[in-house]
C-alpha cells in the first residue's frame, strides 16, 4: 500500500485525512494462483492495484475461446471498466496468472473519492487520459502493425511476463493462433543467432 | 422442437436396440435434476464414441444395463448453470467438459447433471466442440499409458494412430518424451506423422511386427490377435496394456471373479516374456481431464475433429461413426 501511496503523493498533495480514508476503502490481499477475481456475468464492484505478480482479463467468444484483453503486472490497474462504467455486468473475467498481491479498492469510492477530497479531481483526470491514450495505441497498433511488431512491443510493454503466461494467453492477447506466435518466435531466435 | 416448458429439454434418446435409426429419437424430457456433488451443465457441444455405438446396437446388454429410454453419450462441454450445496471448486457460469459416470450419461441433451469429481474446466485456448472431444478418448489414452509408466526414451507401440483414442495416444507419449511407433492405413499415414509419431506404419503395405522390436509398452486398441501379438513386439520385461483384449486376473478379483484366470494362450506368452499384462477400465476423472487441460493449453495436445453435426443430425453423426471412416472426433454441437 505504501508503495501506492507513495505515487500518488508524487503527484499531488495527500492530507493524512485522505490517505486514512484511502486505506479504509482499501484492503491488501495474497492471492493464490488461478483465483479469479471477476468473473463474467457478475456485477463488478472492485478495482485491484498490482504490487507483485501477474493477472490477465479476458472474455469468452460463444465458441468458448479465451480472448485477452489486458495483462497487469506490477504498477498496474485492473478490472472490469466496461462494467463500472456502462453499468452493465462483467463481460471480462480477471484471474491471477501467478500469486499476486494486490490492493483491492471498493470502485464507487475510489471514483467518488474527488468529491471529498477535491485535489484527487486532477489526479483521476490524469489517470483517465493516460489510459485513454494506452488503449487508442493499442487498437492502432492491432490495425496497423504487423503481428512480430506486435509481439515486440508486447514484450517491450509487459518484461519478464513470458515467464507467467502460457503461449496461448500471449496469442490471444495479440489476436494471432498459437501457431503463429510459435513461428514468430523462432524467426526471431533465427534473427538473433545470426546476429555478429 | 418447442420447448414445451422451462422444465423440459430435447434429447436424442436410445428407446430400443438394434439398428441406428430406428433405435433412436429425439424426445421431450424433463431437465435432470442435481445432487449435492452435481454441476448442472447447459450443453454447448457432445462427442459420440464406439462405445454410444455399441450401446444402441445392443452389443452391451450385458455388462452395462441401461433402462429405456435412455439418452445417448458420454462426452460434453459445457457451461455451469447450477451446483448443489456440496460443490465447491467450479462457479456457475464456468466452462467445463466432462466424461460424464456411466449412471449419469446422456450428454446429447440441452443439460446434463454431472458428478462434479468427473467435471473439469476445458482448456481456454480451443473451442466447445474441440473440448467435447477429449474426454472419453483422452482419459482412456491417459490412464493407459500412465498405468504403463512410460517415460523419456521408452518405445512404446500404438495401434490404430488415427483413431480417438491412438491420436490423443500418440500426442501423449511424445509429450512425455517416448519415441513412437503407430500403425495406421495409407491414406492417413500422413496426418498421423504430423501428430509426432516417429514410425508410421502403413499396415496394408508393412508388417509391423517385422519393424517394431523390443517395445518397453504396447498400447492395444484393437484386440482379438493384435493383443496375443503384442509379446511379439514387446521386450522381455516389458508391458503391454490393452482396452479391448481380455480382462487381467487383478481386474477380474476386483469384479469379485476370484477363480478367473487369463486364456492360457495369453498366460503363456506373459511369462515367456516375463512381461505385464493389464487390462485398463477408463474410469471419469476431473483430475485428469485437469492434467489434459494443461497440456492442450500447452500445446502438447490438439484435438482431433473429423466433423462436427448440428443437434438436428445427431442420428446422421451415429452413421457416420458407425461407417468407421472418421478421422478423428466426431463432435455434435448442441446450442
Amino acid at each position: 500500500m505504501e508503495d501506492l501511496i507513495n505515487k500518488i503523493k508524487s503527484r499531488l498533495q495527500l492530507s493524512s485525512e485522505a490517505e486514512e480514508f484511502l486505506y479504509s476503502i482499501s484492503k491488501v490481499k495474497t492471492l493464490p494462483k488461478g483465483e479469479v477475481l471477476i468473473r463474467q456475468g457478475e456485477v463488478v464492484k472492485k478495482t485491484f492495484f498490482v504490487t507483485t505478480g501477474c493477472l490477465r482479463s479476458y472474455c469468452i467468444d460463444k465458441n468458448g475461446k479465451e480472448h485477452t484483453l489486458q495483462f497487469a503486472i506490477k504498477d498496474w490497474w485492473i478490472s472490469d471498466y466496461i462494467a463500472i462504467h456502462a453499468d452493465e455486468l462483467a463481460t471480462l473475467t480477471v484471474e491471477c496468472l501467478t500469486e499476486s498481491k494486490v490492493i483491492e479498492f471498493n470502485t464507487k469510492e475510489l471514483d467518488g473519492i474527488h468529491e471529498r477530497f477535491p485535489e484527487f479531481e486532477s489526479y483521476q483526470r490524469h489517470n483517465l487520459e493516460r489510459h485513454v491514450v494506452s488503449l487508442h495505441k493499442r487498437i492502432l497498433n492491432q490495425l496497423q502493425l504487423s503481428a512480430p511488431e506486435r509481439y515486440d512491443l508486447f514484450l517491450k510493454q509487459y518484461p519478464d511476463i513470458e515467464h507467467h503466461t502460457r503461449n496461448y494467453h500471449i496469442a490471444s492477447y495479440l489476436g494471432i493462433t498459437q501457431q503463429s506466435l510459435s513461428r514468430i518466435r523462432v524467426e526471431k531466435v533465427k534473427k538473433i543467432a545470426l546476429l555478429p | 422442437m418447442i420447448k414445451e416448458t422451462d422444465t423440459d429439454m430435447k434429447a436424442l434418446q436410445i428407446v430400443k436396440y438394434g439398428d441406428i435409426k430406428d433405435s433412436l429419437t429425439f424426445n421431450e424430457v424433463s431437465k435432470p435434476g442435481i445432487q449435492a456433488k452435481d454441476v448442472l451443465i447447459e450443453v454447448k457441444a457432445a462427442a459420440i464414441n464406439p462405445i454410444d455405438k455399441s450401446i444402441i446396437l445392443g452389443n452391451l446388454q450385458g455388462m452395462l444395463p441401461i433402462p429405456l429410454p435412455s439418452t445417448s453419450a458420454y462426452d460434453v462441454s459445457g457451461i455451469v448453470v447450477e451446483k448443489g450445496n456440496e460443490v465447491s471448486n467450479f462457479e456457475i457460469g464456468d466452462l467445463v467438459y466432462s466424461r460424464v459416470p456411466q449412471e449419469q450419461m446422456g450428454t446429447l441433451a440441452e443439460y446434463v447433471a454431472v458428478n462434479s469429481v468427473a467435471v473439469s474446466k476445458k482448456p481456454g485456448n480451443i473451442s466447445f466442440e474441440e473440448a467435447a472431444s477429449l474426454p472419453l478418448a483422452g482419459l482412456t489414452a491417459l490412464q493407459s499409458l500412465e498405468y504403463a509408466g512410460i517415460k523419456e526414451t521408452d518405445k512404446v507401440l500404438i495401434h490404430a494412430g488415427s483413431g480417438g483414442v491412438g491420436s490423443f495416444a500418440i500426442q501423449y507419449a511424445k509429450a512425455k518424451g517416448a519415441y513412437v511407433y503407430t500403425t495406421t492405413s495409407t491414406s492417413n499415414v500422413e496426418w498421423v506423422k504430423e501428430l509426432g509419431a516417429d514410425r508410421v506404419i502403413d499396415y496394408k503395405t508393412e508388417d509391423y511386427k517385422a519393424i517394431v522390436k523390443d517395445a518397453d509398452v504396447v498400447f492395444d486398441t484393437l484386440g482379438k490377435n493384435y493383443t496375443t501379438e503384442a509379446f511379439a513386439v514387446v521386450k522381455k520385461g516389458g508391458m503391454v496394456v490393452s482396452v479391448v483384449g481380455p480382462l487381467d486376473e487383478e481386474s477380474a478379483k476386483m469384479f469379485g471373479m476370484a477363480d478367473y484366470k487369463l486364456p492360457s494362450e495369453l498366460s503363456n506368452l506373459v511369462s515367456e516374456k516375463e512381461a505385464a499384462y493389464k487390462f485398463i477400465f477408463m474410469h471419469p476423472n476431473g483430475a485428469h481431464l485437469n492434467e489434459i487441460k494443461s497440456m492442450v493449453e500447452d500445446e502438447k495436445i490438439k484435438p482431433i475433429l473429423d466433423k462436427v453435426y448440428p443437434f438436428s443430425e445427431s442420428i446422421e453423426a451415429f452413421t457416420h461413426l458407425a461407417s468407421g471412416r472418421a478421422k478423428g472426433k466426431i463432435v455434435v454441437k448442441i446450442s
